[in-house]
């Protein structure tokens, strides 16, 4: 019973990863539009327009 | 044909059919170097002088002349980075002023959670002093306001909007996504599964009764660790809700859902420190499943907004106007927001421009497309003293237009803001207006009844669980939003499919229509021109001018030669005037072919219009898919007719061509609503599709009246839907959407109805523990989002269903 000293904070310690991995997701905005990149990606001509995410200077 | 000096050819090609004279002239004044760069950002751009590089910059610099401002050009020193789509200064929001000297405008909201959100926004700013009207629309997240201007503004608008906690943005802009509300969901869920965990735990520890004490309390304080974000963060919607709502004095649905978090932490953070068992995994469960609830919502929303994006967004907001230069002599042409626009002035348009105003050409000849007003999709021509509208697109040609009518006076802006608000009233949730603070406040004393009864019966901590139990699931906003999810559903599917409705109620009329009434010209038989009468001479010599060109009576004639067998012959030197007609040397002799009225051209020798003259006749013929369609509509239990002016023997060979099951001929337009109301005198509900040109009072008349392509715009008024492509399929799509979105409503309502009746009395009575609330209550507004999600899934799967 004692492992469970070492495993909680192991097992917590992941969560924690796995959560701040999603946080920086979001913030990336990988969900903002579920429905247009998997379609943009078939169209040849893209690119007439500025990139909705070129924030990086 | 009229040249067209003056207008700036800001693309290359523009100008292809444009008298090479006059566009020299405009060469000479306003062409600078090949390559150029945009006035507003500086990015290089190919074309003449004044081209800007893309739409956002163009908007922004007519945004800058509109305000006066044209300086900024001269003073400054180094290229703006182009606009980004992110919201201005509220101030410079454009706003249309009606004739009764109110200001109106569309807002797109952002944070509208459920129902009672929309509730308490229309509810704030009718009560803001000034404002005449507000409506907000859920399943678009859209306002449109109405306000005396002398009293207030937008940015004071803007300002109490945002005071409320939710976000208002112009429209026409890219709105963020709510990424907060994912967060926050996210991590309540993974906090949840950690808790839920830990407490899988102490329920086994307590079920064999050995556990250590010492691993207990660990567990108990990570639980309350974890859920300490959970409950002061993830659920900061449901406390910023309340509070708002208690602040405005309006009692939101968030306040029994922000009372039920704040007990369940309280009572988990007693309990820990006191070395028992708390409510910890049922708080994170229930702030997970609200959040995830939400965010499907807002999903949803969005999907939505799609329809009503498309109509919103087809007027250009600029417009090139023509003015006249210093000099009096030359013109020249200049960029201006469309606000800026007044009847009689004149733009300028080219090929693959919108129009941005309605008016009549005063230069010029072009192809447009109406179909957006008019539903006819193919192009019509248009020249000299031609009507055009707001949003038609120039196909080709170039066209110099007198304005009429600008802005929200446009038939397409009143027809969008008819369908918009038709929609919105609609969606508006009009039964939580009424029940919204009944129910709360029935709710809380409902708990305070629970919570005194069980502390007198039994202890606090009892009193307290069911309380909780009873607040949270008393939220009805699956029944509230029941009608309209599936509803905008509906006419979203039946928009997907060309039938373009204007309200929830035309949609569920649809639905339960029992007869069909179909006019004949333009609606049972096809817009295309096919030969209806012509002899073989004549036929022959307009194929062979018509040969080359794709104009449709000109695809009608060589069609009709190919059919006859008719061989083409070689025309020398066509010369095609758009607008007027076409002439050309057939065994040398020139002939002119030009229109000659209603459904008929004209042949004759060049020159001759007195002589001998060979007309041909066109007309339409039944559509290829009308049988196809009335066969579906028949098969829905629909009785179909055909309503007619036509003749009757006409009328009885079309029918029965068709497969319609009874035809009606010589029925004057008059005549047209006397039969709908005959039938409805026999109790059958009536669905009338027209063309719209004299269908105006039989449309009105039915319970559901459908306008068909290349109707006018007053019939279009008055119709309930207009059909977008020339068919009578999106009909049949639309009685398919209106019976799924039906359904979908019925099962939502009973499945709402039942949770809440049953999960509040099973609440009060103790039956409910924490935890089954906190699935039952999200259960049944994720139900009834699923349930109006299917909509379209099950008109797919009918669709492609074969008997």
């Amino acid at each position: 019973m004692e492992a469970v000293i070492f495993l909680l904070p192991i097992v917590l310690g992941l969560g924690v990863v796995f959560a701040w991995l999603f946080i920086l997701a979001v913030r990336d905005g990988q969900f903002d539009d579920l429905d247009d990149p998997p379609a943009r990606m078939l169209q040849d001509d893209w690119g007439d327009e500025p990139r909705p995410a070129n924030r990086e200077k | 044909m009229a040249a067209i000096p003056l207008s700036v050819p800001t693309r290359p090609n523009r100008d292809s059919r444009a008298d090479p004279a006059g566009t020299r002239d405009g060469a000479e004044a306003c062409l600078g170097p090949a390559a150029s760069a945009c006035p507003h950002c500086g990015t290089p751009v190919e074309g003449p002088v004044d081209s800007y590089c893309c739409h956002g910059c163009e908007t922004a610099a007519a945004i800058i002349r509109g305000a006066g401002l044209e300086r900024y050009y001269t003073e400054r020193e180094s290229y703006p980075p182009r606009p980004e789509p992110v919201s201005g200064g509220w101030a410079q929001v454009p706003t249309e002023t009606g004739p009764d000297g109110l200001a109106g405008v569309r807002l797109a909201i952002d944070g509208l959670r459920c129902a009672s959100c929309v509730w308490v926004t229309e509810k704030v700013l009718e009560r803001t002093p000034g404002v005449e009207s507000a409506v907000v629309s859920y399943a678009t997240g859209r306002a449109t306001l109405r306000w005396d201007p002398a009293r207030t503004d937008l940015p004071a608008l803007a300002r109490r909007i945002a005071a409320l906690g939710y976000r208002p943005r112009p429209l026409g802009e890219a709105g963020a996504p709510d990424r907060g509300l994912l967060l926050r969901a996210g991590v309540a869920t993974m906090a949840t599964l950690a808790i839920m965990g830990l407490y899988e735990g102490l329920y086994a520890g307590w079920w064999y009764g050995d556990m250590d004490p010492r691993f207990a309390a660990l567990f108990r304080w990570l639980s309350l660790l974890l859920a300490t974000p959970v409950a002061l963060w993830c659920a900061e919607p449901f406390f910023a809700g309340a509070w708002n709502g208690l602040r405005h004095r309006v009692l939101h649905m968030d306040l029994p859902i922000a009372a039920g978090i704040a007990l369940l932490y309280l009572h988990g953070a007693v309990t820990t420190v006191m070395g028992q068992d708390g409510y910890l995994d049922s708080l994170a469960m229930l702030v997970a499943l609200l959040l995830a609830g939400r965010v499907l919502e807002a999903r949803g929303r969005r999907h939505a907004t799609e329809a009503a994006t498309a109509l919103a967004g087809s007027v250009p907001r600029v417009a090139r106007r023509v003015v006249a230069a210093t000099d009096g002599e030359n013109e020249r042409v200049e960029s201006v927001p469309v606000s800026e626009l007044r009847v009689g002035d004149r733009i300028d348009a080219g090929a693959g421009d919108e129009l941005a105003a309605d008016g009549v050409v005063v230069q010029g000849t072009g192809q447009v497309r109406m179909a957006l007003v008019t539903g006819e999709a193919s192009p019509i021509l248009v020249g000299p003293g031609d009507r055009v509208v707001a949003g038609a697109l120039l196909v080709d040609g170039a066209l110099t237009i007198s304005v009429e009518a600008v802005g929200d006076q446009t038939v397409v802006h009143r027809m969008a803001s008819e369908l918009v608000a038709s929609q919105d009233r609609a969606l508006a949730p009009s039964s939580t207006d009424r029940i919204a603070p009944w129910f709360t406040a029935a709710t809380l004393a409902l708990a305070l009844l629970t919570c005194l009864g069980w502390w007198l019966a039994r202890d606090l901590g009892t009193a307290i669980s069911r309380t909780v139990a009873v607040l949270v699931v008393a939220c009805p906003c699956a029944l509230a939003l029941a009608q309209p999810l599936a509803a905008a559903a509906g006419l979203g599917a039946a928009a997907r499919r060309g039938l373009l409705l204007r309200s929830a109620d035309a949609l569920l009329a649809l639905g339960r229509a029992t007869v069909a009434g179909l006019d004949k010209t333009g609606t049972v038989t096809g817009g295309a021109f096919v030969v209806t009468e012509a002899d073989d001479a004549a036929l022959r010599i307009a194929a062979g001018l018509e040969r080359y060109s794709t104009h449709p009576i000109a695809r009608a004639i060589t069609a009709e030669a190919a059919l006859r067998g008719i061989p083409l012959p070689q025309a020398l030197g066509v010369v095609e005037t758009a607008g007027t007609g076409i002439s050309g040397v057939v065994n040398g002799v020139r002939w002119e072919l030009r229109s000659g009225g209603a459904n008929t051209v004209e042949l004759s020798r060049a020159g001759d219009h007195d002589g001998q003259v060979a007309r041909i006749h066109l007309g339409d013929r039944i559509r290829p898919d009308t049988a196809a369609a009335v066969r579906d509509l028949e098969r829905f239990g629909l009785s179909t007719a055909l309503v007619t002016g036509d003749h009757e023997q006409v009328g009885l060979r079309i029918a029965h061509e068709a497969g319609i099951g009874s035809g009606a001929g010589r029925v004057r337009p008059e005549e047209k609503s006397a039969w709908i109301r005959a039938r409805q005198a026999q109790g059958d509900r009536v669905l009338f599709a027209g063309d719209g040109l004299n269908d105006g009072p039989a449309l009105a008349a039915a319970d559901v009246g459908i306008a068909m392509s290349s109707g006018a715009a007053s019939s279009l008024l008055v119709a309930d839907g207009i059909v977008s492509t020339g068919s009578l399929r999106p009909i049949v799509a639309g009685v398919r959407s209106a019976r799924a979105a039906e359904r979908a409503i019925r099962r939502s309502q009973i499945q709402s109805i039942a949770y809440n009746v049953v999960s509040v009395a099973a609440a009060a009575a103790g039956l409910v523990n924490p935890l089954v609330a906190a699935i039952l209550m999200p259960l049944s507004s994720i139900s009834v989002v699923w349930n109006a999600a299917g909509v379209e899934r099950v008109v797919r799967r009918e669709e492609t269903w074969k008997p």
